[in-house]
């Protein structure tokens, strides 16, 4: 086994799969994230800009786009949008004040031409902080009941903790690989 | 001036550099790069905007060398241990800025030569950025397994393992940066 055997090896074509994650500005992404790649989460910071992390999950190789949440930048997350396979949509579940502004934003995601084949995940981030809202409430909440024929699914999480947070990343990449790996095999 | 077509196609590390550093019309900026082992998290190179070397002690050293202060600031010399050439898996963390208007699509490609041959070429892109916007790219690769013999060659060689770094906004190549490694 050569140098050159390496080339071939880092050559060979990867499975790539691209997620996009968006939600209001500290919903918890970049924490999720981080805990996603066994980081330290006790300091994040807010992000101004996007976050890429490419990491291997189960033989895909994953490319997940943090994308900052702030006001100012949601006009710029659909620059994001293209080639989108996955997107996760985060949600602070103890923000019961923006959860309107939660619900209108993530609406206009959903009626994204660019986005209409992308499998959805929801997470319902801070569980373990007093007065997060349960998933059932949330989903009320959003307004969710016109999904048609899209792949959706709502996990409870804590970025902090790591609870559920796998469990989330597994079912969005398997159900992306059945879809778009299903004849590659 | 060149595409990332032709650049893919480059067989051995160029001539001097590809662009002037006054194409970079977009003020990006690189503000951290860092390698870290995956399996242990330990850092084996860091490096900050703030401990950039000074453009004065550059200007000196250049016309000690005879090279110019543009090439210098775009050179880097990375001394990484040797047992960065049995790692397993590498974690490489880069940070910019952007200046105050959009980046529509922004590439890099990273090719290593080793002894003046093709090694490995890296392509990635990060698409569009958000203007003033400070943004991260952590990614993970699985490194080639090397024998002894040539860990060995490469301890040897200070300096033979070279890289070219592109980096484009559509197509246009708006930096060029060269790297040179020795294990230690």
């Amino acid at each position: 086994m050569g140098l050159l055997t390496v080339i071939k090896k880092v050559k060979a074509k990867e499975k790539e799969i691209r997620l996009l994650m968006v939600g209001l500005d500290n919903a918890g992404k970049t924490t999720i994230v981080k805990n996603l790649c066994g980081e330290d989460v006790s300091k994040t910071s807010p992000t101004l800009g996007f976050e890429i992390k490419t990491l291997a999950h189960n033989g895909y190789k994953l490319n997940i786009w943090d994308v900052g949440g702030q006001t100012t930048l949601r006009s710029y997350w659909r620059n994001y949008y293209e080639q989108t396979e996955g997107l996760i949509w985060v949600i602070d579940s103890t923000d019961v004040r923006r959860l309107e502004d939660c619900k209108r934003e993530l609406h206009k995601l959903l009626v994204e031409e660019r986005l209409a084949g992308a499998t959805l995940l929801i997470f319902a981030n801070k569980q373990d902080v007093s007065g997060a809202q349960s998933q059932e409430d949330l989903l009320k909440a959003l307004e969710l009941d016109k999904m048609g024929e899209r792949h959706w699914r709502i996990v409870s999480c804590s970025g902090v903790t790591g609870e559920g947070v796998g469990k989330g990343l597994d079912w969005v990449v398997e159900d992306i690989a059945a879809r778009i790996y299903m004849f590659n095999n | 001036m060149y595409t990332p077509d032709e650049v893919l196609k480059f067989k051995k590390p160029t001539e001097g550099f590809c662009c002037s550093l006054s194409d970079n019309k977009y003020g990006i900026e690189f503000l951290e790069f860092e390698i870290r082992d995956y399996d242990t998290s330990k850092s084996v190179f860091k490096i900050s905007k703030s401990d950039a070397p000074d453009l004065s002690k550059l200007s000196l050293e250049a016309t000690n060398g005879g090279s110019s202060v543009e090439d210098l600031v775009r050179t880097v010399r990375y001394k990484l241990p040797k047992e960065f050439l049995k790692f397993k898996t590498v974690r490489t963390l880069l940070k910019f800025c952007v200046g105050p208007g959009e980046v529509p699509s922004f590439r890099m490609i990273e090719r290593h030569y080793y002894k003046g041959e093709l090694l490995r070429n890296y392509d990635f892109t990060f698409g569009f950025c958000i203007p003033s916007s400070t943004n991260t790219w952590e990614a993970v690769y699985d490194m080639p397994v090397n024998s002894q013999e040539q860990v060995d060659d490469m301890i040897g060689s200070p300096n033979e393992h070279t890289s070219d770094t592109f980096y484009f906004v559509g197509d246009k190549l708006i930096m060029h940066n060269k790297a040179y490694f020795q294990y230690v």
